[in-house]
């Protein structure tokens, strides 16, 4: 199947999700991704993030309500190979080296090899010189970035990345916000991205979701209308941090009335 | 830390065990027990063409029963990776094919399949795929959900889980299953020629052994051990090659989905019902003669309504009690060798680099080729019998012992470094833990080898307990009471099983609940 061309929309409506033992982790949600839009999406640890992306990706069925990406369900759009995600947890398939994984990817979605494009992303992730290398002998933060390539590979419609740059030290986490972007916002990928950087997410996202403490409620919605590349020094961009950092807090503290009941 | 299975030890351990042979023939000399190196050596280079002949007819028909059997193991793990469902089912059924008594299903076989390689061809895949079927099930189930995530956010289902992850995840655990199957194959071949061949290892042993001809006993003993041990260290090897690494060498259970209340008693009932409609339909198939095929319904009639039904209990009964009286003492006294020599072991190192390499080639022996010499040993009572149960048990348990208490979290240990706690208290809060996850796998997975010891030693030699009963009505064509007999076996056998898993769960619930939840 030819790569898949266009951008997408997703759209989410009363979408939640409860786990056996009534654990709730995500609540009703009404959320639209735009085409071609990167959002991401912040919160505290443990609030439903994770959940809400495998709800998209058609990795979980959702409890009540339901996603459509351009009116179809995310099954119909994964069978197409228009969604990657990269997980939290890099999972790469130890017995494979860096190339085989990332290659691994365009075989799973039913797209024709391209060595050419394979190397190019392992470059761009900085992995240059390891494509013979098994995962076992590589640090965190580098599996992450092939487990980043080998999303990328399949040049999808939807991309899913969470918590990307965990284990990515901070200089090549700069160097990968930077370089990555283009990658996806040239193309015209609807990208998801979890983080719990602030900073990450004003600089890369073009929106972004802050969420309440488990399950997850939308706190905030913040648009951030800034050229890229972004000035991190720049009176905007401190006001943006400042604001989604404010919400973060406010979220918090509306749960914990609930919390303590 | 040591090397299992690296090609090193193996040597040293081969070089090990032929001085100590030499030293214990030297001592024995005289005795009529014990044929040296040198003697052995000058046996085989005056039977070149007998022994030659006879290895070749049986090397050719275990190798075909572990292809056979093995990829029987292969297709039912695949078919239980496609329809989950069947996964009970299809393990339940193995086992019990897996407790049924070689020493009855050989003449069985025989009359079925006439004369020709047939029997000993099916009793050497008998002996080999429940050994592949149960790591590589646990191997194609052990996989990381993520790694299935990835497959599924690509829209791709089932086959692609196996084809691009599960098969290749799964590798390790095939080999480690292969690399026992291999003498398992051996052994199988031989107790199938044990029940009426014309040429191999097995008849020879026979003949040798009523001919009371010490030297060719032993030369053929040590031939079928240096065989299996050169075919073991050669799938090990090709699994480093393959795997980058070795092959794990604990057999773990296979995991479930935790049943309600009501599947529990379901899927054995499920299982018994399987069990008899198979038997059932295998007697009713077309050529089969009812003088030697008897169904369930004929088992029952002779245990309960035929006029000798009586007789038939007692002599059953009695059997039974004679066999047991061996088994269970060897039986745990393999295992409690096995554990203790393994905790021995990590406790003083140095004693393991001497022993360790005796135990992984003595681990690759088919115990029951050795029948004969163990019982010239130690005489046709009771205590060559359960010592030769118990080598059964013991090498099993002894090498997966010593690999569980290699894994115990090197994390852990460092802590107890730091507080500067002793080797018995490491011993006692970490790695005895660590070890009994591979323990109750070894003692699981030993209950139908040690069936199989006894009742051939039974055969062979003692002429009491099950063992001889089977041999006694086959040859005498008693078909109702030989599969009685197999029945009864091969329900106490797989009852013991369960018996054991049941404990092992309890056990690894505390300590190791990785291992028990889905
Ligand atoms: N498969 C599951 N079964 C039960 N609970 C789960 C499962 N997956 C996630 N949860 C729970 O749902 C909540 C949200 O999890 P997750 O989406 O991973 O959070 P986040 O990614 O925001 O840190 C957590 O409390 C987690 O324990
Ligand atoms: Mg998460």
């Amino acid at each position: 199947m030819a790569e898949s061309q266009g951008c997408a929309r997703i759209e989410c409506t009363g979408l939640g999700k409860s786990f056996p033992g009534a654990l709730r982790a995500v609540t009703p949600l009404d959320v639209t991704f735009q085409p071609g839009a990167t959002t991401a999406l912040v919160g505290p640890s443990g609030c439903g993030k994770s959940t809400l992306l495998r709800l998209i990706a058609g990795l979980e069925d959702p409890s009540e309500g339901k996603v459509l990406i351009d009116d179809l369900p995310p099954v119909r759009q994964a069978a197409r190979g228009a969604i990657s995600v990269a997980f939290q947890d890099p999972s790469l398939l130890p017995w494979l080296t860096v190339r085989a994984n990332v290659a691994l990817a365009r075989k799973l979605a039913r797209q024709s090899p391209d060595p050419t494009l394979v190397d190019e992303l392992i470059g761009l992730v900085g992995l240059s010189g390891s494509e013979k290398t098994r995962p076992a002998a590589l640090s965190g933060g580098m599996r992450q970035r092939a487990a980043i390539a080998r999303a990328l590979a399949t040049q999808p419609r939807i991309l899913l990345l969470d918590e990307p740059f965990g284990a990515v030290d901070e200089l090549t986490r700069r160097q990968l916000a930077r370089d990555l972007p283009p990658l996806w916002q040239s193309r015209g990928t609807t990208t998801l991205l979890v983080t719990h950087s602030i900073h990450e997410a004003v600089t890369l996202a073009d929106r972004i979701l802050v969420l309440s403490p488990r399950p997850a409620r939308i706190v905030a919605d913040i648009a951030v209308p800034l050229p890229h590349p972004r000035d991190a020094h720049g009176a905007d961009f401190r006001a943006l941090l400042t604001r989604t950092s404010k919400a973060l807090a406010q979220g918090d503290a509306d749960n914990a009335p609930m919390a303590a009941q | 830390m040591m090397r299992v299975a690296s090609v090193g030890p193996p040597l040293l351990g081969g070089v090990l065990l032929i001085m100590g042979w030499g030293a214990l023939a030297a001592v024995l000399r005289g005795g009529h027990l014990v044929a040296g190196p040198a003697e052995v050596a000058g046996w085989i280079a005056a039977n070149p063409g007998l022994l030659g002949r006879a290895l070749g007819k049986t090397l050719t028909n275990a190798t075909l029963g572990f292809l056979a059997g093995n990829l029987v193991a292969i297709a039912l793990a695949g078919v239980a990776m496609i329809w989950p469902r069947l996964l009970n089912l299809i393990s339940g059924l193995a086992l019990v094919v897996f407790c049924l008594p070689l020493i009855a299903t050989g003449p069985i076989l025989r009359v079925l399949m006439g004369p020709g390689d047939g029997p000993q061809i099916v009793l050497a895949a008998l002996a080999v795929y429940y050994t592949t079927l149960i790591p590589l099930l646990t191997g194609l189930r052990a996989t990381p959900a993520v790694w299935l995530d990835l497959v599924h956010s690509y829209g791709r289902g089932r086959w692609s889980e196996l084809i691009h992850v599960r098969a290749r995840a799964a590798l390790p655990y095939l080999f480690a299953g292969l690399q026992i199957a291999a003498p398992a194959a051996f052994l199988g071949a031989m107790v199938g020629e044990f029940t009426g061949a014309e040429q191999g290892m097995g008849v020879l042993t026979i003949r040798f052994m009523r001919a009371l001809d010490v030297p060719a006993l032993w030369a053929i003993a040590v031939v079928a051990a240096a065989v299996s041990m050169v075919v073991y260290g050669a799938i090990g090897a090709v699994a480093r090659m393959v795997l980058h690494d070795r092959p794990p060498v604990i057999l773990s259970p296979p995991r479930g989905k935790p049943v309600s209340g009501l599947s529990r008693l379901f899927q054995p009932a499920l299982l018994i019902a399987a069990v008899l409609v198979l038997w059932w339909a295998g007697m009713a198939l077309p050529g089969m003669n009812p003088f030697f095929a008897k169904s369930p319904q004929d088992v029952l009639a002779a245990l309960t309504t035929a006029p000798q039904a009586a007789a038939t209990r007692d002599t059953l009964w009695t059997a039974l009690t004679e066999t047991a009286v061996f088994l269970l003492p060897g039986y745990v006294a393999g295992l409690m060798l096995g554990a203790g020599l393994a905790i021995a072991l990590v406790l003083v190192p140095n004693l393991s680099t001497l022993v360790m390499p005796i135990a992984v080639a003595l681990r690759s022996v088919p115990i029951v080729t050795t029948a004969p010499l163990i019982v010239l040993f130690l005489g046709r009572g009771a205590l060559g019998t359960i010592s030769l149960v118990a080598a059964m048990v013991f090498f099993p348990t002894l090498v997966a012992c010593l690999h569980g208490m290699r894994q115990a979290p090197g994390q852990i240990l460092d802590v107890f470094h730091i507080y500067a706690a002793g080797r018995l208290r490491q011993m006692a809060h970490i790695r005895i833990p660590a070890m009994l996850p591979a323990f109750f796998a070894a003692a699981r997975m030993s209950v139908p080898a040690a069936i199989l010891a006894v009742t051939v030693v039974e055969w062979l030699t003692t002429g009491r307990g099950l063992g001889s009963l089977m041999a006694l009505s086959a040859s005498v064509s008693d078909y109702n009471m030989l599969w009685a007999a197999v029945a009864v076996v091969t329900t106490i056998s797989a009852l013991c099983y369960a018996g054991v898993a049941a404990i092992e769960r309890r056990i690894l619930f505390v300590y190791a609940p990785e291992q028990v939840r889905p």
